[in-house]
């Protein structure tokens, strides 16, 4: 069930995406609605934070495209915004809370230029959405994982962007902070903003989500929340990986080089 | 010539001392080398290589002069203390392994520094050897010398063939040997002591600054090879035996060449060799068979499209619409087509090109391949007809006979594609 | 023990490469690419005696352009044999550092008559040589000690490239990803930094050696990174630590009649094993803080 709409803000056209010889997604093809909260669902190792960082231009496709707001990414960097998952960086990194939300503001600056007194204002407004004003003075390796993740989301709130791309933003966050986050979530979407969320949790997926993007290597289903969430698409989505690209991958793995790129 | 013939007829008893005891150490360094790159602890051996040079000038010190006894412990010495100092300090601080590598390494030496130069300001004459320490010279190998680091070597070998097993599991999956209750600690234990030793080994003819590479280096190469461990060990001192001897040769012949660098070198080469030209892993091996691909994607190309002329009802193609459906691609595809003539796939009579029957039922195998997976696609991974022609143009060169199989089975051996066009089939074949 | 010009002028020229390289081995440390920098420093060596045969002094631009080359070569190399060659990334950086400098040694060997560069120089350097080795101009006015130019050069560039890039700098060493979506060209960055590594290497060369360089770029900001809980901190502690490796380094070269770089290198390791010493529970203290923050909100 993948459900195309029209105008949409993320459109992502057969994406294809290996590392070194290994293909993780498969022929990805999807468009999401603007205004929306939206969850990606799938076990894993199924692609999840592949798919964010193909879109992001983090990892190199071998074939297909994106398209944010209809344009390349490049136009549009400022108006998009990426959490990574809390483990990809290192931190026991020498900053505290308020230094990490304050490089939220730094794509605004240009080379050259220091963050002043507005941008501190803003990181801390940021930082205030969270819940975490009070350990903004903290060094960052002395905070728990759900405040560290808080810390995340207040750097992409601090980017002021349109379009929110959050790789497991509730890992190690305790259930009260989930339900906050959530609203928060709900208030950006209200204003128009679109929030994509990595979740794990199928059960509150349904609450919280308007959209639900299910993937186990390839995309199982795409579209409104009530229309995808069913037994029989979850069965697809955890039940396996497809055997057949299993097998293909393993070809692709013994012959040396990747013939997907080109 | 007439050097190396001296050399190499080990005529002279000295030359046959230094080639065993090089020879020796070559075959420790490789072997332990072997464990460590596998366990990833290669930088730890660079630090252990510099970290003996304290323990070294401390022998003189002491002893007042070059007593291999002395040195083989002062070596040791400090070399066990700088592999304790860094799991110490890794374990206890936030400091990340590479930094402490890099900091213990670089004090150790420092005070290795402090320690010659104040020998070297003494103006002992007996401390001139001290020199051949820091960049190798396989020459000044003495008997005595010969005994202790000859010793050292074979005992270095003993001990890991006897504890092939055990080394083997932790190396290549610690959890497990843990699991079935291997004393891994005791192992690492040993396993560092003689990584120290493999060092200690090679300080005079190798020296400091370069042993690391005696133990990086020939597993490295190998491992361009071959996976199986006993393999890789093998080649790993066969590579070091060469450059380990070669290194011996040139600093015979040219006295004042340090021996460390020259085998550093040889080394290096065979391990360049290895990355571009292996036939198994080699950068230059990749890239033909991907150059093979890319000719096998163009004859798919060609076959397809006159199967598809044939199924407009077209006898064939003439030649030139066909080198023009491949522009910029003129000479390949002429190429293509005189190989696909010799195999008889196609007929090209006077400039009409048509497919044999050899030829049409590779081409619907082909065709075949491109609409199977699109109706998969389609089927399977839910995806728009109008959106699978792009991956099908590229899958159909990659699955196999056994592939198809599957898929025609997971598919019910399907009549159509999604476009409604025919899964061309053999007639003679279900 | 005295107090002269000539220890003033090793001192301050000691000092201002230690703050040079701590300053930017800092990075290196935070970007866990210590070994790298170890790397650098042993592979600029060709480049140096290069340079030095073509140009036939050891000072000036042919030498930084040379060396510095070298280094960045060095560094692509050992990304090319990571990422292309697909060899283990410890093995990649011991192979590329030791077959560069066992041709740097090969060359100085061969090459002895012909340079004044020696094998001694490679391994320590020639401080104390700093105040005798002056710059005179063709008009015959003595300019005062070379080194201690050059190192006025570097420590400017340094301080300029670090204060400059400092939040490009910092946001590409924490969070390499995020960094690239805002549109940050994070591999120009880490050339950069790795081009001034190689410099900075070079232009110390003559001085501490090609091997206790490293002390200086990575021994002090580990020691400050002990001690600091932010990056202004940290980079402030190195540079004082610097300076104090510089000026007790002198004097215990002095009292043991011994190469000053590694009586350098020494004193940088007595504060870093004093600071391992007294904060080794770090460690064990941040985990039983977090596992009272996660009971508090459990
Ligand atoms: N940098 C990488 N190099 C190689 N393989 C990777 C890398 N990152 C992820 N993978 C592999 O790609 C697959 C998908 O990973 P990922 O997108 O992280 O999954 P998810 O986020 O859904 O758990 C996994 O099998 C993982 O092992
Ligand atoms: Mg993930």
């Amino acid at each position: 069930m993948i459900q195309h709409i029209e105008n949409p803000v993320v459109e992502v056209h057969d994406l294809m995406v290996s590392y070194g010889q290994n293909p993780v997604l498969w022929n990805v093809d999807l468009s999401l609605p603007a205004g929306s909260l939206v969850g990606i669902l799938g076990p894993n190792g199924a692609g999840k934070s592949t798919l964010i960082k193909a879109i992001m231009g983090l990892v190199e496709a071998n074939s297909g495209y994106s398209k944010l707001f209809d344009q390349e990414l490049n136009q549009v960097r400022n108006k998009v915004s990426y959490v990574p998952q809390r483990e990809s960086v290192d931190w026991d990194f020498p900053a505290s809370a308020l230094d990490i939300v304050m490089m939220g503001t730094y794509h605004h600056l240009g080379l050259l230029k220091r963050p002043g007194k507005k941008e501190k204002e803003l990181a801390m407004d940021c930082l205030d959405k969270v819940n975490m004003k009070n350990f903004a003075g903290r060094q960052i390796s002395e905070l728990s994982g759900g405040q560290q993740q808080r810390v995340f989301i207040a750097r992409a709130l601090a980017q002021q962007a349109e379009l929110y791309f959050m790789d497991e933003p509730f890992a190690g966050v305790d259930m009260s902070t989930e339900k906050a986050l959530i609203e928060l979530f709900r208030e950006m979407t209200a204003e128009g903003k679109t929030v994509i969320v990595v979740h794990h949790d199928i059960y509150s997926a349904g609450k919280y989500f308007d959209w639900l993007i299910m993937l186990n290597m390839h995309l199982v289903a795409s579209g409104p929340t009530a229309e995808v969430l069913t037994e029989e698409l979850l069965t697809k989505t955890y039940g396996g990986k497809l055997s057949t690209l299993a097998d293909l991958g393993e070809i692709i793995k013994k012959s040396g080089f990747n013939p997907l790129k080109d | 010539m007439e050097d190396f013939l001296y050399f190499f007829s080990f005529q002279d008893p000295n030359v046959l001392m230094v080639v065993i005891g090089i020879s020796l150490l070559s075959i420790s360094a490789a072997m332990v080398g072997t464990f460590t790159f596998l366990d990833k602890k290669a930088l730890v051996g660079d630090a252990i290589s510099h970290a003996v040079l304290p323990g070294v000038c401390l022998a003189f010190m002491f002893s007042g002069n070059k007593n291999p006894y002395w040195i083989v412990s002062g070596a040791f010495f400090t070399g066990a203390l700088s592999t304790y100092v860094i799991s110490w300090v890794a374990r206890y601080t936030k400091l990340k392994e590479d930094t402490v590598i890099a900091s213990v390494l670089s004090i150790f030496f420092g005070v290795g520094i402090v320690l010659m130069t104040q020998l070297q300001q003494t103006g002992n004459a007996s401390l001139s050897g001290l020199d051949h320490f820091i960049f190798g010279n396989a020459i000044s190998i003495v008997r005595e010398d010969l005994w202790v680091y000859g010793a050292l070597a074979t005992c270095i070998i003993v001990v890991l063939l006897v504890f092939y097993k055990e080394f083997k599991v932790m190396v290549f999956n610690r959890s497990f040997a843990e699991s079935i209750g291997l004393p891994v600690k005791r192992l690492d234990f040993v396993f560092n002591s003689l990584m120290v030793l493999a060092v200690v080994t090679g300080i005079q003819a190798i020296g400091v600054v370069l042993m690391a590479a005696l133990l990086i280096t020939p597993a490295a190469a190998a491992k361009f090879w071959t996976d199986r461990l006993s393999r890789l060990l093998f080649l790993a001192v066969l590579f070091s035996l060469i450059s380990g001897i070669s290194g011996a040769y040139i600093s015979f012949s040219l006295p004042h060449m340090p021996t460390g660098p020259w085998v550093v070198v040889v080394l290096s080469i065979i391990a360049f060799l290895s990355f571009f030209f292996s036939t198994k892993k080699g950068i230059l091996t990749r890239w033909v068979s991907r150059r093979k691909y890319q000719s096998k994607i163009h004859r798919d190309h060609i076959l397809k499209a006159l199967y598809q002329a044939e199924e407009h009802d077209k006898k064939g193609l003439p030649q030139k619409d066909i080198v023009d459906n491949f522009p910029g691609k003129v000479v390949k595809t002429h190429r293509t087509l005189r190989q696909l003539k010799k195999k008889g796939y196609i007929t090209n009579d006077r400039e009409l090109v048509a497919l044999t029957s050899t030829g049409n039922s590779e081409a619907k195998r082909i065709v075949r391949l491109h609409r199977l997976w699109e109706l998969y696609m389609t089927e399977y991974m839910n995806i728009a007809p109008d959106h699978v022609h792009e991956s099908a143009e590229k899958f159909e060169h990659i699955i196999t006979p056994e592939l198809e199989r599957q898929l025609d089975k997971s598919l019910n051996f399907p009549k159509e594609d999604p476009h409604q066009s025919i899964i061309p089939r053999d007639q003679n074949k279900p | 023990m005295s107090f002269d010009q000539n220890a003033f002028i090793i001192i301050l020229t000691g000092s201002m490469i230690a703050i040079s390289c701590g300053l930017l081995g800092a990075f290196l440390m935070l970007r866990k690419m210590a070994m790298t920098g170890d790397a650098i420093s042993h592979a600029v060596l060709p480049g140096i005696v290069i340079a030095f045969l073509i140009s036939g002094s050891r000072h000036g631009l042919t030498m930084v352009i040379g060396a510095g080359l070298v280094g960045l070569i060095a560094t692509a190399c050992i990304e090319y044999l990571t990422q292309k060659v697909k060899l283990q990334s410890d093995a990649s950086i011991g192979i590329t550092f030791t077959s560069l400098f066992a041709i740097g040694i090969i060359l100085i060997t061969f090459l002895a008559n012909q340079i004044d560069l020696d094998q001694d120089c490679v391994l320590y350097g020639e401080i104390a040589y700093v105040p005798i080795d002056l710059w005179i101009t063709k008009a015959g006015t003595i300019m005062g000690p070379r080194t201690t130019y050059l190192a006025v050069i570097n420590l400017v560039l340094a301080i300029a490239f670090v204060s400059l890039f400092y939040k490009e700098l910092k946001l590409s060493t924490f969070d390499p990803e995020f960094a690239a979506t805002i549109g940050l060209s994070t591999a120009g960055v880490n050339y950069g930094l790795m081009g001034m590594v190689s410099y900075t290497t070079v232009s110390s060369f003559e001085a501490v050696g090609a091997i206790l360089v490293v002390a200086l770029l990575v021994v002090p900001p580990a020691t400050a990174f002990l001690w600091t809980k932010n990056l202004k901190k940290l980079l402030t502690v190195t540079a004082i630590l610097g300076v104090l490796i510089s000026f007790l380094g002198y004097y215990l070269a002095y009292l043991l009649n011994s190469s000053i770089a590694g009586a350098m290198a020494s004193v940088a390791g007595v504060f870093f094993f004093v600071s391992v010493t007294l904060n080794r529970h770090q460690i064990p203290r941040i985990k039983s803080k977090m596992r009272r923050l996660r009971e508090e909100m459990a």
